[in-house]
């Protein structure tokens, strides 16, 4: 712009002035500007030629960003140049990734193996403790505890192993070694800390420089007795924590996150550091963190009392169990002794195999089931098995209870057994006591059968005129065989009434028998009295006799004194003594049914 | 406060050690100095009404058994070099040493330290010497750690000119 107005003014002078002297003037004018007008014409060149501005710029271009850096600090040059950096990375990356990875090999090879390292090195650690302390009287103590909290015991071990304190951190200016900020734990005595960062410095670097340590390798921790020193280098700065103990792994990522945070924080402090820490005292708070936050001091007065909860409770569990186990070995017993007691069932031997009862021995079909009686017992069938052959047993009522198995006794009949004798009462049909009288002896356990006490129904009907015939006595008077007088119609009614009995059994098919017997008082020889009875009954026989009666149902007998209907006290009872008795039996007959 | 690190070079048995024993703090044992080079050990000084720490860097002698580590010279903020006044080859033994320091880690100030300024009749650097050195720039300072002359001033001294820095 200014060029074109420069050569327009000359044109615009000489359509003005067009005289002579004009051209003078043009001489001198170009005397004067033409070197100035061939300059900026040569300027003007150099800026529309796009090469040789290019070529001006390249020659300046380091110099201008080297001057930028200094004059505003890194930042905002960083900030300008991020995103073409990335994007020429991305590019680089897209086109041919092997350059970069080729560049950033040896950066990222010893990061990978030092971190795989660490992590092998923390589990191998946690490993040793772990079986160090497996067996001792602490690991004894830890399981319990383990126990009491359900954890595993793996974790109760790092837990307690891991207890550690760290006693001092240390921010140290990495290029000078001097101290930046130093914080120490409550109770713990110190050494002065400027001279303590420089010696860990000179120990850092003369590890540094003595095992030719490549530059991403650095010394990491230091051992002193129980004390241990882990160091965390960044690029301006080193964090150098004192612990006493064993400090878990994940720690040294505290360390890093925290070096991190300072070197984030303070990288213009650490640049410009000239030995006035004043700028890192706002980083105690963050080294303070370091040293509170992992601060963990065992809790000495909580533990007697834990330890007392542990064993009484332990305590109450062994009695528990133990008090259990009796219990059970008690019901066991109890219930071994039940079925021994049972009928039907015998016990040969039993034992105790892995909490099982295994019991051996005989059982009748028709004695009790076991598995019932375990369970009648409040015991578990499951814990119990029972092998019993079977046989037959010869218990009274298990033989008692096959004798109704095999004789299905009607309503009104109870058998019953009394050692091998079968006892039958009640009332039943004759063709059902002909039967017990034929298969009871067949019957195993049945030596006899007693059916005295069991009768006929058929003869039911002749109870009544039975009971009143026997309810008869006839009374003689002292010393005579022949009766009273008075007694006609008691003599006929009872004629008849045997009478009747015989005709109404004998329909029945029951043969009737009549026993009359004798009696005399105390009066006279006993001699007398036997022969006086015998004679009594023998006249009443003869008596009934005459009436009708059957003599072959009529049997006699005298009893003497031997069996008196009354004790003698009186004359009343002494006269009934001299008497004649009947009573009445039936035996079923050979052709009945 | 202020820390300075600073650097204390000579050769083996120029009384480096001697010099600084009885006027610094010292809580490491002299054991560090034969198996890693370097002690570190601790001076405060007053300058200009303040008080300045100096954390010094007692580097052992080079000898024939040991090289100085170059490392630990980094980040000092000014050095002495010791010699031994009744030595004269410590006196070159320094100059040549100064010369690497110079090349290899910093250009900062420094006190050429004439030690043993005791001994006066075994004295082996003329005044010619001294004269050529100091108008080479050297700030000289004669000590004796036998009998404390001048040994704080050098401290001070030293003091001041990094802090002038």
């Amino acid at each position: 712009m200014a060029d074109q107005a420069h050569r327009r003014a000359p044109t615009n002078q000489t359509e003005e002035n067009p005289s002579a002297n004009n051209h003078a003037y043009e001489e001198l004018r170009h005397l004067i500007i033409a070197p100035e007008q061939e300059e900026l014409a040569g300027i003007q060149e150099r800026l529309d030629d796009r090469a040789r501005r290019t070529q001006d710029v390249s020659s300046v271009v380091a110099e201008a960003i080297s001057m930028r850096r200094d004059q505003h600090g890194e930042r905002a040059l960083a900030q300008a140049l991020a995103p073409t950096v990335q994007e020429t990375l991305r590019e680089s990356v897209r086109r041919d990734p092997h350059p970069l990875a080729d560049a950033l090999f040896p950066v990222m090879g010893p990061a990978i193996r030092k971190s795989i390292s660490e992590a092998l090195r923390g589990m191998l650690e946690s490993f040793n403790e772990a079986l160090e302390h497996s067996l001792s009287a602490r690991g004894i103590k830890w399981r319990i505890e383990a126990l009491r909290t359900g954890k595993p015991f793996a974790e109760i071990v790092l837990m307690h192993s891991l207890l550690f304190r760290v006693e001092q951190v240390f921010l140290i200016h990495r290029h000078t070694g001097l101290v930046l900020s130093h914080v120490v734990a409550r109770q713990v005595a110190t050494q002065d800390a400027s001279m303590v960062a420089g010696m860990l410095s000179a120990i850092q670097q003369f590890v540094h420089d003595s095992f030719d340590s490549k530059d991403q390798e650095s010394l990491d921790s230091l051992n002193v007795g129980e004390l241990e020193v882990w160091i965390e280098e960044g690029p301006g700065a080193v964090l150098a924590a004192v612990i006493r103990g064993h400090a878990p792994s994940d720690y040294r990522l505290t360390m890093k996150e925290t070096l991190e945070e300072i070197q984030q924080r303070y990288s213009s402090a650490l640049e410009n550091f000239r030995g006035d820490a004043a700028p890192f005292l706002s980083a105690e708070e963050l080294l303070t963190r370091l040293l509170a936050a992992q601060h963990r001091e065992p809790a000495a007065t909580k533990k007697p009392r834990a330890a007392l909860a542990t064993i009484a409770i332990l305590g109450i569990l062994v009695l528990a169990y133990f008090g259990y186990s009796l219990y059970l070995m008690y019901e066991w017993s109890r219930f071994l002794h039940a079925v021994r007691g049972q009928p039907g069932i015998t016990v040969i031997s039993y034992d105790r195999e892995g909490g099982r009862y295994h019991i051996q021995g005989f059982r009748d079909p028709l004695a009790a089931d076991p598995n019932i009686l375990l369970t009648q017992a409040g015991l578990d069938p499951k814990n119990a098995q029972f092998d019993l052959a079977p046989y037959y047993s010869l218990d009274d009522s298990i033989v008692a209870q096959r004798a109704r198995q095999l004789l299905h006794p009607p309503d009104g009949v109870t058998l019953s057994e009394n050692h091998g004798e079968l006892q039958v009462e009640g009332t039943a049909s004759p063709q059902w006591i002909s039967r017990v009288q034929e298969r009871a002896p067949y019957i195993a356990g049945v030596a006899s059968v007693d059916t005295s006490h069991l009768q006929n129904s058929h003869l039911l009907q002749l109870n009544a005129p039975k009971s009143a015939v026997e309810s008869v006595i006839l009374v003689f008077p002292i010393g005579r065989a022949g009766l009273e007088p008075g007694q006609e119609n008691t003599v006929a009614q009872t004629q008849k009434g045997i009478r009747d009995i015989v005709d109404k059994a004998n329909r029945l098919g029951e043969q009737t028998t009549v026993e009359l017997t004798g009696h005399s008082d105390s009066t006279g020889i006993e001699g007398t009295n036997m022969l006086l009875s015998q004679e009594r009954a023998d006249n009443i026989r003869d008596i009934l006799i005459r009436g009708g009666v059957q003599p072959t149902t009529l049997h006699t007998r005298g009893v003497g004194t031997t069996q008196p209907l009354r004790p003698e006290d009186t004359e009343e009872n002494r006269r009934l003594n001299r008497s004649v008795t009947f009573r009445i039996t039936f035996t079923p007959t050979a052709s009945g049914n | 406060m202020l820390q300075k690190k600073i650097c204390m070079l000579g050769s083996f048995s120029v009384g480096k050690t001697s010099l600084v024993r009885r006027f610094v703090e010292s809580i490491f044992s002299d054991a560090y100095q034969t198996s890693i080079g370097v002690k570190v050990d601790k001076k405060v000084v007053r300058v200009n009404n303040e008080d300045v720490t100096l954390v010094l860097w007692d580097i052992h002698g080079e000898d024939v058994y040991q090289k100085i580590h170059m490392s630990y010279l980094r980040g000092m903020s000014g050095y002495l070099l010791v010699i031994d006044g009744t030595r004269r080859q410590t006196l070159e033994d320094a100059l040549a040493l100064n010369q690497r320091v110079t090349q290899e880690v910093a250009k900062v100030p420094a006190i050429l330290v004439l030690n043993k300024s005791d001994l006066v009749d075994e004295w082996e650097i003329d005044s010619a010497r001294e004269s050529e050195l100091a108008a080479a720039g050297w700030t000289i300072l004669r000590t004796s750690a036998k009998t404390g002359a001048s040994v704080e001033q050098v401290f001070s001294q030293l003091a001041a000119a990094t802090l002038a820095e």
